[in-house]
């Protein structure tokens, strides 16, 4: 049995909705908020809801940090929204903050002439096939975020908000990271559990 | 466009008030958030309108029966004083908070600390504007008490600090079907760089078609025209997209 460990950051991830969507799924989740919890699991999850430096502050509050760096060298991780955006290496969200640095990327403030925060539904453009959006390539996901992860090497899928392409999901040795929230993405959403859980 | 089927909650029912007074029960929060769900919402607010005039707890249980039935975006609004009254809410399954009466009638900081928390995109500033002159007031609580701030010095201030959306309701046309306050709607767009949801009065596509012919708001939220049937979303959508 495949167990999911769902990061805990204290006040602001909004953990609860994924853990909701794992079970809609048929996967088996456990909530990590110390070290030894990461020994009852197979797969990671980092949320996101927060700002940058906030969520760094927390994992190195809670000890979580090092160890998390650590974990995703062995285990499949995908990281949600500030989730994904916490695996680069540097963040640029109120001030500079390092990250996890599993990508070679910059976290910084979406630039285009539309309001930001990017809100709502939007497609993604797949640059290169991936196992996590198989059969769900041409859905649409919701996103809901100010920044966005600049990185050049990994990129699975690149949306487009106010003429500005980003990107919308990455891959390295098994560590993912989308941009949108597949916990609020409908089916399309969901499927995306799936095949996380089915890597 | 995003389409948003706001849910004016009276615990334990969705009502419609009607200058956001007199209200009329329509079914429970969870019925219906799961509906337009299923209708193609791309998002559900959820408004206790009664939590910041009672001076009443948040119903945190009430919330997550309505949050455990979808997955869309969910904001919840009324009563909010606190940054641990949002990060319980985040944690029944909120999305985005939705702040009014505590931040312009107490504290407009509080939206700055949630922003730094958990992020502008989480904070939703709910604006309940009435005219006065030429002009429009901030109000609370549903409309009824007013506050010291014009809407564009309001506008300028929730932006500074933080703000990550606006949800603009206008107390003079709400719940009366009559159309949008465009321009109210106008004024609140062309003065802020953050999305814009528009409220209150749209009924018919006549009313959308004189919205969107003026101003281009991030996203629509409907209340009764949705409950009572007279739009449904997926006619909505094809209007906008139509247009």
């Amino acid at each position: 049995m495949k167990t999911v460990g769902v990061i805990d950051y204290g006040q602001a991830g909004n953990i609860y909705n994924i853990l909701r969507a794992l079970k809609q799924v048929g996967a088996s989740s456990l909530v990590i908020s110390n070290n030894l919890d990461f020994n009852k699991v197979d797969r990671i999850i980092i949320p996101g809801v927060g700002s940058f430096p906030d969520a760094i502050q927390e994992l190195k509050n809670k000890e979580l940090f090092n160890p998390l760096i650590e974990q995703i060298q062995t285990k499949p991780t995908l990281g949600i929204c500030l989730g994904m955006q916490i695996l680069a290496k540097i963040g640029f969200e109120f001030t500079k903050t390092i990250g996890l640095a599993h990508f070679d990327a910059e976290v910084k403030k979406i630039q285009c002439d539309e309001p930001v925060p990017h809100m709502g539904f939007n497609k993604i453009k797949v640059v290169k096939p991936s196992k996590l959006i198989e059969g769900i390539e041409n859905e649409d996901f919701y996103f809901m975020h100010s920044y966005e992860v600049v990185n050049y090497e990994n990129i699975i899928s690149l949306s487009s908000y106010g003429g500005h392409d980003f990107v919308s999901a990455i891959e390295k040795n098994y560590v993912y990271g989308v941009q949108f929230h597949p916990e609020k993405s409908r089916e399309a959403g969901l499927n995306l559990f799936s095949n996380f859980i089915n890597i | 466009m995003r389409i948003i089927a706001k849910l004016d909650v009276k615990p334990p029912y969705v009502v419609k008030p009607v200058h956001f007074e007199g209200w009329r029960k329509i079914d429970t929060p969870d019925k219906l958030a799961k509906k337009y769900y299923d209708e193609g919402a791309d998002e559900i607010f959820y408004i206790d309108i009664v939590a910041s005039l009672f001076q009443r707890e948040i119903l945190y249980k009430e919330f997550e029966q309505t949050s455990s039935k979808i997955f869309i975006p969910l904001a919840y609004g009324g009563g909010i004083r606190s940054i641990e009254n949002m990060s319980k809410l985040f944690h029944s399954g909120a999305d985005k908070v939705v702040i009014n009466s505590y931040a312009v009638q107490e504290n407009p900081q509080i939206i700055f600390e949630a922003s730094q928390i958990f992020g502008a995109q989480a904070v939703v500033v709910n604006i309940e504007a009435k005219r006065a002159d030429n002009k429009w007031k901030c109000y609370s609580d549903s409309g009824r008490i007013p506050s010291s701030y014009e809407l564009l010095k309001w506008v300028e201030t929730i932006q500074e600090n933080g703000a990550g959306e606006i949800l603009i309701q206008s107390v003079d046309c709400d719940g009366r079907n009559r159309g949008f306050d465009v321009d109210l709607i106008k004024s609140v767009v062309e003065n802020t760089s953050v999305p814009v949801v528009a409220s209150s009065g749209g009924w018919s596509e006549i009313h959308i078609e004189e919205l969107l012919s003026t101003v281009s708001p991030s996203g629509l939220a409907f209340a009764s025209a949705l409950h009572y049937k007279n739009l449904n979303i997926s006619k909505i959508r094809s209007f906008i997209s139509g247009n």
